[in-house]
């Protein structure tokens, strides 16, 4: 009996002295745990979430195909049952996450998609990708580094009218949610001014491409959505940034730059910005699902071709697959993001100790 | 108790007031927002002059404004001052429904999983950091298309559903740092019963922070309804002030001289997000004094 126990323990001793020995190793195999588990636990939510919303959508598909199609007939519970077991939706809720869960995970499978039938849900999701992640992303990322900019500039000129001018206009507006603006934004330019368009993704009569016509039409149609998410994010990373920057201004090692004589420019960039870079970076990830919530809506309104305003047009016939592969999607976006920049964390900042 | 002493920590509030203009601007703000909604039934009257303002061509389509009509009216013929008092009235109420369920659910995780901590809070804190990943908003606008005909209760619970994780992470912050301070440890050393730690020595020091987390998550829920209905995806028949933005885009007022029917609940929604936040700001700032001058938010 002991000699069998022996070198289990003796195995769990060597992990535990090895552990003891990397703790950044030990730290990313939990903080990767901890990931995998939120992973499942935000999926499960989401799906039983989704699936609890009364409505069948199979009868809803087969009236409109009857209306389409003048298809007189009633259509045969045969053929009904063959569309639940097609789109994971026939047996009980339980068996229908266990498929669920095992088409993703095994088969990388979305299923089929109800908007497009036959397209599969994945290929629905990837058409609509790239324009989010034009917008959303080209967006989010000018927001925060303009704010940044903004937040330290408005930090280092505390006290001067411009400065706190635009520190008091950031307290009202920053957390304005993304349509409001967008809202406003189009009432003024695209409805009194007449100036830019207020819908779609480019001129429909130009043929997409990389034509220096088409290029721009883009940049024309995005720019009101684009800017709704743009302005607003800007308020919020310049307030936060200000807030970091304000403490560190007081900072002996500032006055010994002063001192030493260097440039005020460089001290701002080279000393005192330096220290906003990490909150700011862990900041972007946890808000990422919150500039994803905030777009669908943009989205919808400007009848932008991304995810959300898919989204929206899914959740609208109960298109369970398309629904659950872009919420899927932005999960695990979110979290990847987050783990990511988590173990990046103490590799850049010795100060950051997580492991303990 | 002599009126001198009752009257004393009254007067400490007033100071405060004094002191902290932003808090004072919003208190205002909002209390001129109230009373307006509380009023709602008598401009509707005083409008209406016996009849109902609001009821289906109760005066001529598209009407200008007019000192018969500030506002003007809608594409049904219904007043639109009327009309935008009562929205308002109904998004208050929305958001004030919505915003006491998610602070008390809030507050209740918070507490225990703060006070608690070890594996209670770890469980709790994953919970509601997995409820925070899954996009809400979607969720939303799949709850209320298929709910039809929802009345204003129903909606403010549906909108607390998504939004007190928010309110739990902030307080369950300041739990954690005031479970340390050396009060607590003296209560905790008295042998004062868990519950009795909580109710009489944390709750009335986090006041401030569940007031703030109360008018983020009623703000939150009232912007969420109106981002519902100003798509086209409110629930139910209830008018409130995001439906008024999207019948007016949809019957493109703007284009016809109707503007106060997308200005004036843009405007009132305005007043309503500032008057809140400066509250939340004013707040922080009185109560957290190492923010004062130094940050903005």
């Amino acid at each position: 009996m002991t000699a069998v126990a022996t070198p289990e323990r003796a195995s769990g001793r060597g992990l535990r002295a090895w552990l003891g020995a990397h703790p950044l190793a030990g730290y990313a195999i939990r903080r990767f745990g901890l990931y995998l588990l939120e992973l499942w636990g935000a999926v499960t939510v989401a799906f039983f979430f989704f699936r609890m919303i009364p409505g069948d959508p199979i009868q809803t598909f087969i009236q409109t195909l009857q209306q389409n199609y003048v298809y007189n007939a009633q259509a045969s519970a045969e053929v009904i049952a063959r569309y639940r077991q097609e789109f994971g939706l026939d047996g009980n809720l339980f068996s229908q996450y266990l498929h669920y869960m095992y088409k993703v995970l095994v088969q990388q499978d979305l299923g089929p998609s109800l908007l497009n039938y036959p397209t599969p849900a994945q290929d629905v999701i990837m058409r609509a990708m790239p324009w989010t992640m034009g917008l959303l992303g080209i967006a989010a990322v000018l927001a925060w580094i303009l704010g940044l900019l903004a937040g330290a500039l408005a930090g280092w000129r505390r006290g001067k009218f411009g400065a706190d001018l635009v520190t008091n206009l950031s307290i009202a507006l920053s957390h304005v949610p993304y349509y409001f603006l967008a809202l406003i934004l189009t009432f003024v330019f695209a409805y009194q001014l007449n100036w830019l368009p207020a819908r779609s993704a480019y001129d429909a009569r130009l043929q997409p491409g990389f034509s220096l016509e088409f290029i721009a039409s883009l940049l024309r149609y995005g720019l009101l959505p684009g800017l709704s998410i743009v302005v607003i994010g800007v308020f919020s990373w310049l307030l936060s940034t200000r807030m970091l920057m304000v403490p560190v201004l007081g900072e002996d090692y500032l006055t010994y730059a002063q001192a030493k004589g260097l440039r005020p420019r460089r001290i701002l960039t080279r000393y005192a910005l330096r220290n906003c870079y990490l909150p700011q970076v862990t900041a972007f990830g946890i808000s990422l699902g919150f500039i994803f919530n905030g777009n669908v809506l943009v989205e919808q309104l400007f009848s932008y071709p991304g995810l959300g305003a898919t989204l929206v047009q899914a959740i609208g016939i109960l298109d369970f697959n398309t629904i659950m592969g872009i919420t899927n999607l932005a999960i695990f976006s979110v979290l990847t993001a987050n783990l990511i920049l988590d173990l990046l964390l103490p590799l850049l900042d010795p100060r950051v100790k997580y492991w303990r | 108790m002599t009126l001198q002493s009752t009257l004393r920590p009254l007067r400490g509030v007033a100071r405060r007031l004094r002191e902290n203009w932003k808090l004072s601007t919003g208190l205002v703000l909002l209390i001129g927002l109230i009373l307006l909604a509380l009023l709602s039934p008598l401009i509707s009257a005083a409008v209406g002059q016996g009849t109902d303002p609001v009821a289906i061509a109760a005066y001529q389509k598209w009407l200008r404004p007019s000192p018969d009509h500030w506002f003007g009216t809608d594409q049904f013929g219904r007043d639109l001052f009327a009309m935008t008092i009562g929205a308002l009235r109904v998004s208050l109420e929305v958001g004030a429904i919505a915003g006491v369920l998610s602070t008390v659910v809030g507050v209740i995780m918070a507490f225990v999983a703060g006070y608690k901590g070890g594996a209670v809070d770890g469980t709790l804190s994953t919970i509601t950091d997995m409820v925070l990943v899954v996009p809400s908003f979607p969720l939303l606008i799949a709850l209320s298309a298929y709910t039809k005909n929802v009345g204003i209760v129903e909606l403010g619970l549906m909108l607390a559903a998504f939004s007190w994780p928010f309110a739990a992470r902030t307080i369950r912050s300041q739990v954690l740092s005031l479970r340390a301070r050396p009060y607590v440890e003296l209560a905790k050393v008295s042998k004062l019963r868990d519950l009795e730690i909580i109710a009489y020595e944390l709750l009335p020091n986090m006041l401030p922070y569940i007031g703030v987390g109360f008018a983020s998550s009623a703000l939150g829920a009232i912007f969420a309804l109106v981002g519902l209905e100003v798509i086209g995806l409110g629930p139910g028949e209830t008018i409130d002030l995001g439906k008024i933005i999207f019948s007016a885009i949809g019957t493109g007022a703007m284009t016809l001289g109707a503007w106060p029917m997308f200005v004036a609940p843009i405007f009132l929604l305005t007043l309503l997000f500032a008057a809140l936040n400066l509250i939340n700001i004013g707040l922080e700032e009185v109560y957290n004094p190492r923010l004062r001058g130094v940050a903005g938010a």
